[in-house]
Parts: structure tokens; C-alpha cells; sequence
């Protein structure tokens, strides 16, 4: 009986030590998670920096100061100890972001979340990210500049990562239920790689040839122009080309992939380029400053998440001292400023992704097509080690001469639904050519126009606008990359894997990357729109991002006079709707052209509208709920963009405005669906009207300034990067929309927000992003800039002479020394 | 007596080891110290839950309490049924009964296992 006793409350005492010490399902280990001598109790707060920190492979002593805004400003006295000391202060804010990127970059999610990020880790390993990332890693060489600068920059994230203890850890590593591994060179690609995927990874390709299969060339060329009516292009219109070009392919016979038929249907929607990731950015010239010398402003448009994109540092060594935000995982500064220069970047919206259509010799798919004999493909087997699986999964990965073979089956649950079935990617991330970094590194030390320049021969892709401004009084702006040389509309449509004439042929030459310096207009601007008119004497692509943000931009610069920091401010924040001005007076005389329309309120709200996109109005709400509701009436039985069998792209908002302006007789307007009906432009426009009337009262109650009101429609969310519920921040109070220069939309919008004024003696910078540096969502600084933010306010940023530089805003001081 | 011995000597183990350390203390000093099974028990849940929630407290007031809002959250969206218990007593309650309980039988298991030798 004793025994028994004894036993039964050992077996209890040990089992539930025991699997309160495991992870229960979806649940992390309990009891490792909620004992305060460990768990999330840990993490509340932010640690003071110590006096001193030891750290070993430090070899002279670094200061760290941080400012009230935890922004830590290095002072180190050669490049080693400063790369070092940065990727140790990174990693003590950011160590589990940076690594999450990494993850998710190379496709290594479902390692640590489980079999339900399996779907996204096969797509992004299909991608390659990995593969290439290997590649440009291998080679770098001992004695590269940007190697020392990585491998410097990982022994110091790797000093922080070895002294953690469990407790220690950041918050999500806990609660989710694992380890950070050791950072390397190879994962400051793999966040690079990120980047690439982010900002160039969508295409339109299959959609638009599901259009040129249906309506043929004419229609293509009607509705699907290559270069938009209203435009405001990035190189002002009139600016010389001032090189020879190279000659440009021949345009082949075929231009496209003949439709493959059922067995190589081309399925799906790929993610076509995300409208709302774009940029904006500007630089006045002393002639339009009140202080004489160039303003620069920027603000990169990217997901909203928590924690932010965006770290922001001072970095100083006796040859440089360099002010921005960096990204985490990546050493030196991406947009920032120095002394003598500010610089900033926009994506450029060039076509570099293709697809190309591969003919299998068989379902071995170990020879396809190509140029009239079968050329042998190579397989690489890609395998995932999936979190609560004993097994692990392996996928079969074809690849061609144009790239890897994205999905050579149909499945459900394929993440990205979108990407063609036998058809290899041809893509401008795949591209190893390894300098980059060289690219910010030779900026961030940057002190004229002719060092901006040479810069930019470093940095290869993304594709970046990357505009200039120095204290000599110059500005620039430079669509700047690797850029294929391509015939016109190549890769428009999907293209022939067989055809060597649909190969990419080479690469504009980098110096004929269009570019323009103090421009007559005393500006220069970029808001993702077309780089160049159509005189620049190379394909870039038919579509880029619309053009209002640019407009609008341009014309507020245009007419100011006596630029200051705060006017430049105030740009940032415009909230005025152009495509509002452009398109209100063409649907509203339709409108009022029938009584049942003026007696009603929501259209008594856009009579009286002054077409800004401010968040407590109504208008905006019935206005871009309206657009989009209008053109689903006009393009969807047409040009379906849901149809699970063939999507089509559908024209673009600036083609559509131009048919209801100038074609209202056309053939679209009619509704295919309706049998015995012929609807006409004011059919559709009223009929649309009605529907996002209904549909919004139907959802939020007779039109009313509370429920109606624009910000809470829009509704914008900052998420955890890791989407963890309770780690976000829900509907900030905030206007613009995607579209308006103040570009917040429900995700993404401005993720710093920088305004620089140039100077002789010491340069005056704002700046905020919408998060904190800290990555703790336990810390008052892991969201402390959101409010600030919201209201389009920015902060002055401490940009400091040298260590021993007074302020007020200076809290501690942390001397940095090697051990031993 | 045995209250305070867990407590103390729990609050010093766990600075320098894992959080289960608290089961062989626990067991030791049930072992070595208690009179009677309930009284084992009581003192092991009692003491771990003690030490457990004054320190979380502690640590809670002096980050003000931003971790727990958080993790909160996050509990919450996950678990609804605890939606119409406030989020800060129901993980102070969570945490004393894992302690509580890991601390309770191991105690006990300690007293009945002298009690084999007896």
C-alpha cells in the first residue's frame, strides 16, 4: 500500500514536470514559459545598457551612446570593430526578426512553425533564394572589403546570440518553441534575397497572355498599352539621352508562347507586382530651398509590421559617419545621410520576371526543348524537416538555362497559386554578381556627386530610384540596376522555352541606366512610375506603378518656393486624391444626370468633397470603395481576374479613365452576362454606384460620419511580423490610401519617414518609422513611434559630431572593450 | 518549516538552473522534513506557488506590466474561453497551479517515499 502511495504520486510529480517541460501540440512548453525565473515574465522591459561590455574580438575601444529614442550611435575607431559592434546592437534588438526573414527566405519555416508554413517554404525554396544566396556567399573572398564588413558584422551578431541563456531569449522564440542558430555572411544574402522576393518578385505574365490567347494583338495593344496617357515620368520629359546605344534584339516573328493546350495549361494567378509596395521619394535644389542648399526627403512603402523594417543608427569610424535606417541582418546604413550627403531609394518597377513555357520529352522531365534538340535539365531534391514529424518531406526541383521549373504539377495548396505549371522563371534575384552591399557601403562614405555615381556601379538588384542630394548643391536621381536588354514587350507574355530568340540577351550597359542631374525644374522625384518617356532607347516593361503619387509629387514641388524641412513634411503627408480630380467629374455628370442619384447623401458627400483622402471624411470611403467597384463592372465579364481556369490582368485604371472619358461608346461597357441587354457607360457607372452604396450601408449602417469615416474603413493594421495575435497594433487613426502620396492602405505604407537638410557646416535630419528599436514587444520602445507617426509628425534626429558631443537626448554611454 | 525551506532554496536553484528543478527539491525535502502526506503537500504547492507569483509580480510592476498585455493577447485569441476571466489574475492562476502542482507532488512524493523505509 505504501508503495503504491509512493508511487502514484511519483508517476504524477514526474509526468507533469515532464510534459509541462515539452510543448503540447500548438502549445509551447508551460511550465518553461510561465516560471518567472525564466519565462515571458523575463522579457518585460528594456535592460539598461551596461557601463562596459567585454566582448571578445573586439580589438580597440568602441563607444556606444544611446539617445531617449534608443537609437545607439557607434563610434568605433577602425571598420572591423564597427561592423562588429553594430551586428551585436542589431541582434540584442532584432535577433529573432532577423532570423525569422532568414527562415522564411530560404524556406526553412515549417522547421520551426510546423507543417502549416510547408506550402510557403516549397515555393520560396522553388525560387532558389537559397541556392543563390550559397552562391554569392562562396564568392566573396578573404580579402574582399565586403567580406571583412560581413564577417565582422556576423561575429558580432554571433557574440550577442552566444551568451544567451533560455531566459534571455527574445519573447518569440519562447512562445513559439526554439532556438536562434549561428548568423553568417550567408544570411546577410538570405536577407537581401528577402528583399528581392519583395520587391520584384510578382509577374503578370500568364494573365496577359490569357488575354492575347482570347482577344488578340489588337485588343492588347488598345487596352494594355505600353506606356500610360497620363504620365509624370521619373527622368523629366525632354531630358537628353547623352550615350550611344547598344542595338537592341530583333523583335522575334512570335512573341509569345503558343497556349500549351490542357496538359501544359498554364493555371493560375501568380501574384502579379504588388501595387501598394512602392516608394516615395524627392530632392530639392538650393534654387527652390529658403536655406540655398538641396532638401532630401524618402519614404519606402513596405508591409507594416512589428517589429519594423527599419533600425536606426549612427555609425562613425575617423573616415566616416553615416546617419539612417538600416535593415536588420544587413550591415551598414540603407537610407541616410552623412555629413555631406543624403540619399534615398524607390523600387524601380522594370519587367524582370519571365516565364518561359517548357516542353517536356517526357514526365521524367529530364530533357526539354530547346532551340531544335532536347537539352538535359538538372534536378536538385530540395528537403524539409517539418516540426512535429518524425519524416521529412522532399520536393524534385527541374532546373532549365532560364531557371527553376516553379511548379511542374497542379496542386491545391500550391502557396502561391499562382505560378505556372511547366514553366521555368527567368529572374533578375537569380543574378549572383555580388556587390550589393559595396553599393550602401561606398554611399555611406559618399561625399559628392562623382562618389553617388560610382556607388551605384556596386548595387546590382533589386532595382532602386535612387536619388541624391549633397551639400555642393547638386541632385540627382538614378533608375539604377541590373536591367536586361530586352525587344520590345519581351516577356510581356509569357514566352517560348524553345526559342533561343526569347533568351534574355544581355544587360543595358550600367552607365546608360537613365539618369538626370539638377534638372531645369530644380527637382528631382519618384514615386515607382515609368523611369523614363518612351524616347529612352530601351524596354523596361509596359506597366509600372500608376502614376497620381508622382503627379502629385511633381506638382507640389513644381509650384514651392523656399523649400523647408517642414514643407517637405507636409508632402509626405498630402492626402490629395488625383486620380479623384481626374475621374470625379467624368462619373459625376453621369450622376447628376439622374434625379435618384442627387437626392442621395453619399453623392451629396462627393459633391461637397475638397478630394483628399482625410481620415474623418466619408467621401474617400465611397471614392475608392466606388473605383473599384466600377471597374469589376466594367472588366470582370470581360477580362476575368477571378476565374479559376484563366485569369486575365485587366486594364489599368488610367486606361479605364480614358475609355469612360473619351470612348463611352465603347463595346466593354456592356455586360456579357446580361442576354438581352446592351449596357452603355452610364449603365455601368450608376449601376456601380448604386452597388458600393448598398454594399457599405449594408455593412456599416445608414451613411453616418462615425462608421462611414475613412480611417475606420481602411482600417490600417500593424502586425507582428510572425502574426502573433496581441503583438500588433490595430486601426491606427490615419488617412492617404494606396494611390495618395501619404501612402497608407489597410497593410503597407510609408516605413520610415526621412526629410534631410543638406548643409556647409552640419546637416539637420527628421526621421520615424512606424515601430520601435526595440524588437521586445515587451518594451515601451517596441512601438513608441507608431502615435507620433500616425499624425505624420517626425522626429529630429541627434546626428552627432563626434563621442564627445553634448545633448540632452543622450541616456547612457556603453564603452565597448575586447576581452583579455 | 518545509514551506520555507522550498521556497528559499527553490528562489537560489532557479537563478543558475532550469525551472524543474523545483520537482527534486521538492521531493528532498518532503523527504527529509515532512510530518504527514497533506502536510508535504501543501508545503511544496504552497511554497513554489509563493515564490513564483511574488517574483512575477515583481517583474510585472516593473516593466508595467507590457509582457503580460502582450502574452495576454496572444492567449487569449487562442483560448476565447478565458475571455470573461481578466487576462492578469488567469496567468497568475495558470502559473501557480503549474508550479503549484509540479512543487505539491513532488513534495509528497518525497514524504511517501521515506515512508517506505519506515
Amino acid at each position: 500500500m505504501k508503495f503504491i502511495k509512493f508511487l502514484v504520486s511519483l508517476i504524477i510529480a514526474a509526468g507533469l514536470t515532464y510534459i509541462l517541460n515539452r510543448p503540447l501540440g500548438a502549445l509551447p512548453a508551460l511550465g518553461k514559459l510561465f516560471n518567472p525565473f525564466e519565462g515571458f515574465w523575463q522579457n518585460g522591459g528594456t535592460k539598461s545598457s551596461p557601463d562596459e561590455l567585454k566582448l571578445d574580438g573586439i580589438k580597440d575601444e568602441v563607444s556606444v551612446i544611446f539617445d531617449d529614442n534608443r537609437v545607439p550611435h557607434v563610434f568605433a575607431q577602425n571598420e572591423d570593430d564597427l561592423y562588429f559592434t553594430q551586428g551585436y546592437l542589431v541582434a540584442q534588438d532584432r535577433l529573432w526578426q532577423m532570423e525569422f526573414y532568414t527562415l522564411a527566405a530560404s524556406g526553412r519555416l515549417s522547421e520551426v512553425v510546423g507543417e502549416r508554413a510547408i506550402e510557403l517554404d516549397r515555393y520560396n525554396r522553388r525560387m532558389g533564394m537559397a541556392e543563390t544566396a550559397k552562391k554569392i556567399a562562396a564568392s566573396y573572398k578573404k580579402d574582399d572589403v565586403a567580406f571583412k564588413v560581413l564577417s565582422a558584422y556576423a561575429a558580432g551578431v554571433n557574440a550577442y546570440i552566444k551568451q544567451l541563456s533560455y531566459k534571455d531569449l527574445p519573447v518569440e522564440y519562447k512562445i513559439i518553441g526554439y532556438q536562434p542558430e549561428e548568423w553568417s555572411p550567408y544570411k546577410t544574402i538570405l536577407m537581401l534575397m528577402n528583399m528581392r522576393q519583395v520587391l520584384n518578385g510578382g509577374s503578370e505574365d500568364f494573365r496577359m497572355s490569357n488575354v492575347l490567347a482570347k482577344y488578340g494583338p489588337e485588343v492588347v495593344k488598345d487596352l494594355f498599352p505600353d506606356y500610360p496617357i497620363v504620365e509624370s515620368p521619373i527622368i523629366p520629359v525632354g531630358t537628353k539621352w547623352e550615350f550611344t546605344p547598344v542595338p537592341v534584339p530583333a523583335i522575334p516573328t512570335e512573341i509569345a508562347a503558343k497556349p500549351a493546350g490542357k496538359d501544359g495549361a498554364v493555371a493560375f494567378n501568380i501574384a502579379a507586382p504588388a501595387p501598394e509596395i512602392g516608394s516615395n521619394n524627392w530632392a530639392v535644389g538650393g534654387s527652390k530651398s529658403a536655406s540655398g542648399l538641396p532638401i532630401l526627403a524618402n519614404d519606402p512603402h513596405l508591409q507594416l509590421t512589428l517589429p519594423s523594417i527599419w533600425y536606426q543608427m549612427q555609425l562613425s569610424t575617423p573616415t566616416m559617419n553615416v546617419y539612417g535606417a538600416c535593415l536588420p541582418g544587413t550591415p551598414g546604413v540603407t537610407i541616410g545621410f552623412n555629413k555631406d550627403i543624403a540619399w534615398g531609394v524607390t523600387n524601380v518597377g522594370s519587367d524582370v520576371m519571365d516565364f518561359y513555357q517548357i516542353k517536356f520529352k517526357d514526365k521524367s522531365q529530364k530533357e526539354y526543348w530547346y532551340n531544335g534538340a532536347w537539352k538535359p535539365t538538372t534536378m536538385l531534391i530540395q528537403e524539409f524537416k517539418i516540426k512535429g514529424k518524425s519524416e521529412s518531406l522532399k520536393d524534385t526541383v527541374y532546373y532549365t538555362h532560364h531557371g527553376p521549373v516553379l511548379y511542374n504539377r497542379a496542386s491545391e495548396n500550391n502557396y502561391a497559386k499562382s505560378f505556372p505549371v511547366g514553366h521555368a522563371m527567368k529572374w533578375v534575384g537569380h543574378e549572383e554578381d555580388n556587390s550589393d552591399l559595396m553599393g550602401f557601403y561606398y554611399l555611406n562614405r559618399a561625399k559628392n556627386y562623382d562618389d553617388y555615381r560610382k556607388a551605384l556601379t556596386y548595387y546590382k538588384a533589386p532595382a532602386q530610384n535612387f536619388i541624391f542630394a549633397d551639400n555642393h548643391n547638386d541632385i540627382a536621381i538614378t533608375p539604377n540596376g541590373k536591367l536586361p536588354l530586352k525587344w520590345k514587350e519581351q516577356g510581356k507574355f509569357i514566352l517560348d522555352g524553345s526559342n533561343p530568340a526569347h533568351d534574355w540577351q544581355g544587360w543595358i550597359p550600367a552607365e546608360q541606366n537613365p539618369t538626370v542631374k539638377n534638372p531645369p525644374r530644380g527637382f528631382v522625384s519618384s514615386a515607382n512610375q515609368f523611369s523614363t518617356d518612351p524616347t529612352y532607347p530601351y524596354y523596361l516593361g509596359w506597366k509600372f506603378a500608376p502614376s497620381e503619387r508622382g503627379i502629385r509629387i511633381n506638382e507640389r514641388l513644381e509650384a514651392m518656393q523656399k523649400a523647408t524641412i517642414d514643407s517637405l513634411r507636409s508632402v509626405q503627408n498630402d492626402n490629395f486624391n488625383v486620380e479623384a480630380r481626374r475621374v470625379l467629374p467624368d462619373v459625376m455628370k453621369i450622376l447628376a444626370a439622374d434625379s435618384a442619384n442627387t437626392n442621395n447623401t453619399a453623392y451629396q458627400a462627393l459633391v461637397k468633397w475638397n478630394m483628399k483622402n482625410d481620415p474623418y471624411e466619408v467621401a474617400p470611403t465611397i471614392f475608392e470603395r466606388w473605383v473599384k467597384e466600377l471597374r469589376t463592372w466594367v472588366w470582370e465579364d470581360d477580362f476575368s481576374a477571378q476565374s479559376e481556369k484563366d485569369p486575365m490582368s485587366q486594364p489599368t485604371r488610367d486606361r479605364t479613365w480614358e475609355l469612360i472619358k473619351n470612348q463611352p461608346t465603347a463595346k466593354w461597357f456592356d455586360n456579357i452576362n446580361t442576354k438581352d441587354k446592351v449596357e452603355t457607360v452610364e449603365d455601368i457607372v450608376r449601376g456601380s454606384f448604386k452597388a458600393t452604396v448598398d454594399s457599405l450601408t449594408t455593412k456599416l449602417g445608414p451613411l453616418n460620419a462615425e462608421t462611414w469615416a475613412w480611417t475606420k474603413v481602411k482600417s490600417t493594421d500593424i502586425n507582428h511580423l510572425g502574426r502573433l495575435p496581441g503583438f500588433g497594433r490595430q486601426d491606427i487613426p490615419n488617412g492617404g490610401g494606396p494611390g495618395i502620396v501619404n501612402a497608407t492602405s489597410e497593410t503597407h505604407g510609408p516605413s520610415w519617414r526621412m526629410v534631410v537638410q543638406l548643409d556647409k557646416e552640419w546637416p539637420k535630419a527628421y526621421g520615424l518609422y512606424p515601430g520601435g528599436q526595440s524588437g521586445n514587444p515587451g518594451s515601451p520602445y517596441y512601438d513608441n513611434m507608431v502615435d507620433k507617426w500616425a499624425k505624420g509628425e517626425l522626429n529630429e534626429l541627434l546626428f552627432m559630431k563626434n563621442k564627445d558631443e553634448k545633448s540632452s537626448k543622450i541616456v547612457s554611454t556603453t564603452k565597448v572593450i575586447g576581452k583579455k | 518549516m518545509s514551506y520555507i525551506i522550498i521556497l528559499i532554496v527553490s528562489a537560489i536553484a532557479q537563478l543558475f538552473l532550469p525551472w524543474w528543478v523545483i520537482a527534486p527539491i521538492a521531493f528532498l525535502v518532503g523527504m527529509m522534513k515532512s510530518k504527514s502526506s497533506s502536510g508535504s503537500f501543501f508545503a511544496g504547492a504552497g511554497a513554489i506557488a509563493t515564490l513564483w507569483i511574488a517574483y512575477a509580480l515583481y517583474l510585472n510592476m516593473s516593466s508595467d506590466g507590457l509582457m503580460l498585455d502582450r502574452v495576454g493577447g496572444l492567449f487569449l485569441e487562442s483560448m476565447k474561453f478565458l475571455k470573461n476571466i481578466p487576462y492578469t489574475l488567469s496567468f497568475f492562476v495558470i502559473m501557480a497551479l503549474i508550479g503549484g502542482l509540479v512543487g505539491g507532488f513532488s513534495a509528497l512524493a518525497g514524504y511517501q517515499f521515506k515512508q517506505l523505509t519506515k
